[in-house]
């Protein structure tokens, strides 16, 4: 057994002085255990991303010693929330000193009357919730990691809420942070300086430019969140189609009736179908007949829900849409954290039952080109199964992407299964083309990598800098600015190119 | 059962046998990512530490398999669980395709495997060792602050006039014969009141679960064999337990160690009673005021998907307010008191009893009602700092009925002094609720 680390003696020395001897872990379990996410890792180089050291902090001071200490020596600090990521943000690519922000759970201000709650970045959502129904309101944001996920990953994502559209996104749903800057500094990051103020145009608007950098500018330390009342009334209706055409019309149709209780539609493809019928447990049995579904939730008031239940009705009826039932309805959307990605349900493709990792694509895509995408993409799915034997094609869902405003762009995804136990470097290296392939997709296509999970895994970070055109220099200038000794999480989003005198060899 | 010298050949081959044994299992877990169970974990959330979850309890074993991690690495991690079994519970896995694949998650098993392979291994936990070791000569667990001699495994059972032997055995937790022993005499009285024959055993050990769920598993055996004869000998068929704890080892255990030749009823006290008390078998007529919520206990609930019967028996006692929390909520909660964990973990422990007693708190209860005699230690000491008192069922069932129900000695409510648990020197005899 080994437990030697990287790190000198004098810097444990230290980060033990910041934060205690228990809350500075060296061993080599805590390490390996905090090294990748769920989305898909090259397993059989694990080693290769094992941190030197973890740390637990539970105060900003802390996290400031602990990043400042590191520019000192210069060693790179990777921010880690739940690490259920669907991307990299959180896997150590340089090694160095993960900052594990767990234990900063707090919640240290319920403000009913300006209708915010104030939280360390460990705190879970549905633990939050747990405590402000109490007080008859919510923090609404909703991924599919809602029982799991953590505040801080929200933010270091710039997240994406299954109940977006009617609530907003991780985005709109901070109002500031307290943030330790990559020298050590902490300062209040929001729009303007009132921590519980929405919208001003004093300065820049920082918070953007803070929310998804992915652990490359800092780390948040405080979130004030927002605050809305616990919905009266939750209604879901799934819709059946009998191709995917239909359906995508039918959803297009649904996402543009300007209903504000709307908080979502969501389109599966036939793919997906056949994915979910692979027992008959995971989804309740549908007749051959039904090739897509579309899901639709709205949550606000008994006044406003009621009648506009009736008019989203209508629309699905009218547009093809055979309503699945209630038990259907109200308890798929009910599992909706649980039900859509399930390991044991990987096949070969002589049928063949294997445990598979979950590839979860995000690319952010308009509405008019979903159909041509999804063909495209499942093509190249195709092609990589038949070769390499390993991958799965796990089907499609398009949710509604823009807040408040459903009718405009859409989070698609392509599910692929990895069968990771079989991964060698050879099908790792096919792995990522293939993703690359279905990422070029997406910008022909023009739309973005990545909606929610960010632009960090190999197969994404490589085409940063082709989809952020011009504004990829000033990332880079603003990272060198920041950042100027590369410690926050170095090697994300290509931004080690801030640190390459100019002209040398930039793509 | 002390742990053998490490020898580096034996303990490759031990780990290389395991993490075949349990590749798929773990991949299962690895390869899903989801995460769902941390934040049920009661230890998890309150360490906040992500060695401390079934996750990571999962993944070593790949981080194993692939050569990147050894039992020396690991063994510590896995000190970390009171094996409540929320986590499986809350696994999309078992939710959706468990059955279907055959292949539930089974993080308790793993836990108490990965433990074994530990003892096997020569890794030993100081405080569990000196445990294990003090039932070799007791064959009772060492329950703290009263003498736990063989000789006096049936001392609660004093003036009841109790039979040794018969078809139908009652077999009493050692935390119930040495302890609370108000929980032995209440079930006793209320099987005679209703009119259950029953016996006692000629000669009752430990039932052999804590020491396999520390990793001590031939020990174990050792008490099971000496049950089992036992039972046997007594012509016993039907065996009721009043310990989740002893159901569990009964019910799982000890068919794994004796496969087919072990064929006797298990019956959970619980059950056995909800029964009795819907055919009117027993009658609860006196009125108790009390303003009461039910713990669902960890292994009752969670593990068993024993959740009904004891609110059945609940609201059939008149004068009880009864605000319940569902058992679904209650996967979340636990006393702490599980697989040993507060016998090295004390502080921790303390810290998940005193948060579900905050929850009881909440509801403005003056009792919490249990119906685990060894969550009830520890709750009690929680309790005593809101002003809760905590209750077994079969107490609160006994007054309801009439019966006498006190303990003997002054047991019968446990003092609130008995800070056993907090001290972790005083070692064997460190086993004060901590199950």
């Amino acid at each position: 057994m080994s437990t030697a680390v990287a790190l000198s003696d004098p810097v444990l020395d230290e980060l033990r002085a910041i934060l205690g001897d228990d809350h500075v872990l060296t061993g080599l379990s805590a390490r390996y255990n905090r090294t990748r996410v769920p989305s898909p890792f090259p397993v059989h180089r694990w080693k290769d991303y094992v941190p030197d050291v973890v740390v637990l902090p539970r105060t900003a001071e802390q996290v400031s010693a602990v990043v400042k200490l590191a520019n000192r020596y210069r060693i790179p600090v990777v921010p880690r929330a739940g690490g259920t990521g669907l991307a990299d943000g959180a896997v150590p690519l340089r090694r160095g000193i993960i900052v594990d922000v767990k234990l900063m759970n707090q919640i240290h201000e319920i403000d009913l009357v300006d209708r915010t709650v104030t939280v360390g970045p460990g705190i879970n959502m549905l633990k939050l919730n747990e405590e402000l129904r109490k007080h008859g309101v919510i923090y609404p944001d909703d991924p599919a990691s809602y029982p799991c996920s953590l505040v801080g990953g929200r933010i270091g994502t710039s997240g994406w809420s299954l109940l977006g559209s009617r609530y907003g996104h991780t985005r709109d749903l901070v109002i500031s942070m307290q943030w330790v800057l990559p020298n050590g500094e902490i300062v209040h990051i929001g729009d303007g300086g009132g921590r519980k103020i929405r919208k001003s145009s004093t300065g820049y608007q920082l918070k953007h430019l803070f929310m998804g950098a992915q652990g490359t500018l800092g780390i948040v330390t405080q979130a004030t969140l927002e605050l809305v009342p616990r919905p009266e009334v939750e209604f879901a209706a799934f819709f059946a189609y009998p191709d995917y055409q239909a359906a995508w019309e039918s959803t297009g149709a649904l996402a543009r009736s300007g209903l504000a209780t709307l908080a979502g539609v969501v389109l599966f493809d036939e793919w997906k179908l056949r994915y979910l019928r692979r027992d008959d447990e995971a989804y309740i049995p549908q007749p051959d007949d039904v090739q897509a579904v579309v899901a639709t939730a709205m949550y606000g008031t008994r006044d406003e829900v009621t009648p506009a239940a009736r008019r989203l009705m209508r629309i699905g009826h009218e547009t093809g849409g055979r309503y699945l039932g209630d038990e259907i309805s109200q308890g798929d959307w009910a599992s909706r954290h649980d039900r859509y990605a399930t390991p044991l349900h990987g096949r070969l493709r002589d049928g063949q039952v294997v445990p598979m990792s979950w590839h979860c694509e995000d690319a952010a895509l308009n509405y008019s080109v979903l159909p041509q995408v999804r063909e495209e993409w499942h093509a190249i799915a195709d092609r990589f199964i038949e070769r390499h034997g390993i991958f799965d094609d796990w089907g499609m869902f398009a949710y509604t992407n823009g807040a408040y405003k459903p009718g405009g762009d859409y989070l698609v995804e392509i599910d692929i299964g990895i069968w990771e136990q079989k991964l060698n470097d050879e099908n790792w290296a096919a792995w990522v083309q293939c993703k690359r392939e279905i990422t070029e997709v997406t910008l022909k296509y023009g739309g973005s990598i990545t909606a929610c999970h960010g632009s960090t895994r190999e197969g994404d970070a490589e085409y940063v800098p082709a989809e952020m055109g011009g504004g990829f220099e000033v990332m880079k200038a603003i990272k060198l600015a920041l950042d100027p000794n590369n410690v926050m999480n170095p090697g994300k989003n290509e931004l080690d190119r801030s640190y390459q005198p100019v002209g040398s060899g930039e793509g | 059962m002390t742990a053998p010298p490490y020898d580096p050949m034996r303990d490759g081959n031990l780990q290389r046998e395991f993490t075949e044994q349990w590749s798929d299992a773990a991949y299962g877990c690895f390869s899903s990512g989801h995460k769902f169970c941390r934040e049920v974990c009661p230890v998890m959330q309150v360490t906040r530490n992500e060695n401390h979850t079934p996750t990571a309890f999962h993944a070593n074993v790949v981080a194993m398999e692939q050569g990147n991690l050894t039992i020396a690495d690991v063994a510590d991690d896995y000190v970390n669980c009171t094996q409540c079994g929320a986590c499986e519970l809350r696994c999309p896995n078992t939710l959706f395709t468990g059955d279907f694949y055959r292949n539930r998650t089974q993080t308790v098993k793993l836990v108490k495997a990965m433990r074994a392979l530990a003892v096997d291994s020569g890794i030993e936990q100081p405080n569990w060792k000196r445990w294990v070791e003090a039932t070799v000569d007791r064959k009772s667990e060492p329950v703290i602050e009263v003498p736990v001699e063989q000789e006096h495994v049936a001392d609660w059972a004093h003036g009841l006039d109790l039979p040794i032997g018969g078809e139908t055995i009652l077999f009493v937790d050692c935390e119930a014969a040495f302890f609370r022993t108000s929980v032995a005499r209440s079930t006793a009285q209320i099987l005679k009141a209703a009119g259950i024959e029953f016996g006692l055993m000629r000669e009752q050990w430990c039932c052999g679960g804590p020491a396999a769920e520390m990793g001590y598993v031939n020990h174990a055996r050792s008490f099971a064999e000496h049950n089992v004869a036992d039972w046997q000998a007594a012509g016993a068929t039907r065996i009721i337990t009043l310990d989740p704890h002893d159901y569990i080892t009964f019910t799982e255990d000890y068919p794994a160690y004796f496969g087919e030749a072990y064929d006797i009823e298990i019956v959970h006290i619980t059950e056995l009673l909800a029964e009795l008390v819907r055919e009117g078998r027993i009658t609860l007529s006196q009125p108790v005021e009390r303003v009461v919520t039910y713990h669902d206990p960890c292994r009752l609930n969670k593990r068993k998907g024993i959740h009904e019967s004891p609110r059945e028996i609940l609201r059939a006692i008149p004068g009880l307010v009864f605000k319940d929390v569902d058992h679904v909520t209650q996967w979340s909660y636990c006393s702490g008191a599980g697989a040993g964990f507060a016998i090295e973990r004390p502080e921790i422990a303390a810290e998940i009893s005193r948060r579900r007693v905050a929850r009881a708190a909440e509801l403005e209860v003056d009792t919490l009602v249990s119906a685990c005699v060894w969550s009830e230690r520890p709750l009690s000491r929680a309790g005593a700092e809101e002003g809760i008192e905590v209750m077994d069922l079969m107490e609160l069932v006994a007054q309801a009925a009439g019966l006498d129900g006190h303990g003997i000695g002054d047991t019968s409510i446990p003092a609130v002094a008995a800070v056993a648990g907090a001290d972790r020197n005083r070692g064997a005899t460190n086993g004060a609720g901590t199950r």
